[in-house]
């Protein structure tokens, strides 16, 4: 039963919150200085968003770390899944193209980091730059296993049918490879932001991560799980988004979601 | 307008001495509007012969003609209606018809007027805005059929279409397939393992043999049927309790089954 | 789809590929359209890493610290495992344990193993906990689904058997949902050991005294983007190793299950 569910659900939450108070609170068996109250927690939320921390309030943060991994993700995407898609479709352009793709994908996106510094800086642009390694790989396999997964008859049928090749791609080929090229956005979102809050850890002077790396560096533990947990909320409400708009354009799927 | 010949057609995959020979030799001549189903063992080649008039297999030997022309590539002169259906997933019922016409570049409102036309003719008036997902393998087919008869194909391909239909749909396929074929003929080539099917279907049927296939023979239907008059009988049923019917289906079988015995052994 | 390539066919475009790239690679340096500095050739890259083998960087030669680096990774990733796979096995048997852990699993499955960083860095300093903290963080989640989809998808009709067989709580989940997960679990142990290997160097880059991440982070302090560039391709390596071989004991499995490859 649903309800069942969401009772044991809420409960397993609602013990959580009450084992931190607990631990750190009530009976003081974690120390101070290794994990926040929950009242120092709230102090630390307080006071980054109503004063300030690390240069800017809250949401400021938050707001620049969004505005980098949206434009970062549209740029990684939007270059990932038509190579995708051309790798899937023409057999020659994949043997072109991926001994290339084979020798840069297996570098971490992390790793780009320290390259990306030395080549932009400590602003934006390295960000961009190192989310758009991190999440153009899952968007060309994915595209690319799209394509391939596609029922051969229903290809045979489009030819069978006369169709132009701009209408073949559009009509075709791309409806057809749209789950598993979901698949690949969740996964981009997902490195987009691990990539991110690494990028801004290690060098930056606005966004969440470095709100963290100020806080870690302050040894603030409170505004350390502030940062934290603002990560994984601005995590869960862009991963919610996407699977809105997935559901809207795979509505003719009976999955719906791959 | 529609005929196909298969002269001395051959189709090896891999190089001529250690690929796989599919087709060995096959000749055949199928006039137009004319009905032949083929049937054979497993493996024997028969889709391939399919695939190569609908231009999805290029030939290794000999000739595949149609209108007495080479085929090349495939188009809608040539409608394949595919065992698995291969309907856009996600287009509507509505929009997979129409798909053909608008390559062909007709105007809207004469695809509105013949997408009306097909789904009258296929009994599909109320699943026009519905996805294939939702509907039955048969409704489903149906649809296959209609995208594939809009187009008004000189040569209609059909490879193993209800195949993948429970027993009972397929029945209902087969009347609805006859009654179209009666009334809106056109060349057809019926890929089929049911040799029922063939006979209660076909003007004619080729039997071929087992891998490398080749024609072992053709049995004429046609004369049969209408000397028998079939079409008199509205059922499925009654017409395969006929004698004349059964007589020529366990010889089709008998023919078969030779093939069956020297391909296990 | 387009056919498929001859063998010839794919060999030549991928040298074709592989050509042009490193061509531009190579010219942009060579050319002095772009400063040395900033982007080193190929060989350049190649002749420091001879170097880097040999002679210490950031307190350590290269395979060194991919030694370092490589013990860690394979601490976080066998404690993932060993944690991680009974409880999804636990978590796909047991329904109630399922309904109380994965609430929790869901709300912390949106935050970025890297994320524990800070926190790592205060119990741990540079210590060697830091790391296998957050190697763990990333290889954990992939253990634990994976088991749990691989126990919740055996054949009820073994289960049934097994429970008709008097099998107890425990027997089943070793001698029954184990095995039969086996392709799932290893499935997973391989996503497990790509995301750990990247929670690694993420980690290495603040966490750590020694490490490739650590040695490419002084490297780029020192403006030395060969060595950087250096660390960079070992990474790419050495998870290219764990990965194939991951792949390859996954084959082997699958084949013994007479599972489709």
């Amino acid at each position: 039963m649903r309800s069942r569910k969401t009772i044991i659900g809420l409960g397993a939450i609602l013990g959580v919150v009450v084992l931190w108070f607990a631990l750190t609170r009530w009976f003081s068996i974690i120390p101070v200085g290794r994990f926040p109250t929950p009242a120092a927690f709230w102090e630390a939320l307080k006071q980054i968003e109503l004063k300030g921390y690390a240069g800017s309030l809250l949401h400021e943060h938050a707001w620049h770390s969004l505005r980098l991994i949206i434009i970062s993700f549209i740029v990684a995407v939007g270059t990932g899944v038509p190579l995708g898609l051309l790798m899937g479709w023409n057999r020659k352009a994949e043997a072109l193209i991926n001994p290339v793709f084979t020798l840069i994908r297996p570098i971490p996106p992390l790793a780009w980091i320290p390259l990306a510094i030395l080549w932009l800086g400590l602003g934006d642009a390295a960000k961009v730059m190192v989310i758009w390694f991190a999440a153009f790989v899952p968007s060309v396999i994915n595209a690319h296993a799209g394509v391939r997964n596609i029922d051969k008859s229903v290809i045979e049928a489009a030819r069978m049918l006369g169709t132009p090749p701009l209408r073949l791609v559009m009509e075709v080929i791309l409806p057809g490879a749209l789950p598993m090229i979901f698949t690949g956005l969740r996964l981009s979102l997902q490195a987009s932001w691990t990539t991110l809050v690494a990028a801004e850890l290690v060098g930056a002077l606005v966004g969440i991560g470095f709100v963290l790396n100020v806080a870690q560096q302050d040894i603030y533990p409170a505004m350390i799980l502030v940062g934290m947990l603002t990560a994984g909320v601005l995590g869960w409400f862009t991963t919610f988004v996407l699977g809105l708009v997935e559901k809207s354009v795979l509505s003719w799927s009976v999955r719906g979601r791959a | 307008m529609g005929s196909i010949r298969f002269e001395n057609t051959g189709k090896i995959y891999g190089d001529a001495k250690t690929g796989f020979k599919a087709l060995d030799g096959v000749s055949l001549e199928i006039s137009d509007k004319e009905f032949v189903a083929i049937v054979g063992p497993s493996g024997c080649g028969k889709t391939t012969c399919l695939r190569m008039v609908a231009g999805f297999e290029s030939v290794s030997s000999g000739k595949v003609l149609v209108n007495d022309k080479a085929v090349t590539a495939p188009g809608a002169d040539r409608a394949v209606v595919f065992q698995q259906f291969a309907l856009f997933p996600w287009k509507t019922v509505r929009q997979n018809i129409e798909f053909g016409l608008r390559n062909k570049g007709i105007a809207k409102a004469e695809r509105d007027h013949l997408v009306a036309n097909a789904l009258k003719l296929m009994t599909l008036e109320s699943h026009g805005d519905a996805y294939p997902h939702q509907l039955s393998g048969g409704m489903q087919q149906r649809v296959a059929i209609a995208r594939a008869y809009v187009l008004d194909p000189s040569v209609l391909l059909m490879d193993e279409p209800f195949g993948a239909l429970d027993a009972q749909t397929r029945v209902v396929m087969q009347e609805e397939l006859v009654r179209l074929a009666r009334v809106n003929p056109r060349t057809v080539l019926f890929i089929t393992h049911g040799v029922e099917e063939a006979v209660y279907l076909a003007d004619r049927v080729a039997i071929m043999t087992r891998r490398p296939g080749t024609i072992k023979e053709v049995i004429d239907v046609k004369s049969i049927r209408t000397q028998e008059n079939w079409d008199s009988y509205e059922k499925i049923e009654d017409v395969m309790d006929l004698e004349s019917f059964v007589h020529l289906r366990t010889r089709i079988w008998k023919s078969l089954r030779e093939e069956k015995i020297a391909a296990a052994t | 789809m387009q056919h498929k390539l001859s063998f010839m066919e794919t060999v030549v475009y991928g040298l074709i590929g592989l050509a042009v790239f490193l061509g531009i690679w190579y010219a942009l340096p060579a050319t002095g359209l772009v400063p040395q500095q900033f982007l080193p050739g190929p060989a350049t890259v190649v002749e420091r890493m001879t170097v880097l083998a040999t002679q210490p960087f950031a307190g350590a030669t290269l395979p060194a610290h991919i030694g370092y680096s490589f013990v860690r990774f394979m601490s976080g990733f066998l404690l993932a495992a060993l944690i991680g796979i009974p409880l999804g096995l636990i978590m796909g048997w047991f329904r109630i344990v399922d309904e109380i852990v994965a609430p929790i699993f869901d709300g912390l499955r949106f935050i970025a193993p890297i994320a524990w960083v800070p926190f790592a860095a205060l119990w741990f300093g540079t210590g060697v906990g830091g790391p296998i903290m957050i190697i763990f963080a990333g290889a954990f989640p992939p253990c634990v689904i994976n088991a749990y989809r691989g126990a919740k998808q055996v054949d009820p009709q073994l289960i049934e058997a097994a429970e008709m067989l008097g099998t107890g709580h425990l027997r089943m989940m070793k001698d029954i949902l184990l095995p039969a997960s086996v392709p799932s679990i290893v499935a997973g142990l391989r996503v497990a050991a790509g995301l750990g290997w990247q929670s690694l160097v993420g980690a290495e880059l603040i966490v750590a005294s020694t490490g490739v991440g650590f040695m490419m982070v002084q490297a780029q302090a020192n403006v030395a983007t060969s060595t950087v560039m250096s660390g960079m391709v070992a990474i790419g390596i050495v998870g290219l190793v764990i990965d194939m071989l991951l792949r390859r004991g996954e084959a082997a499995i699958r084949r013994r299950r007479g599972l489709a490859e």
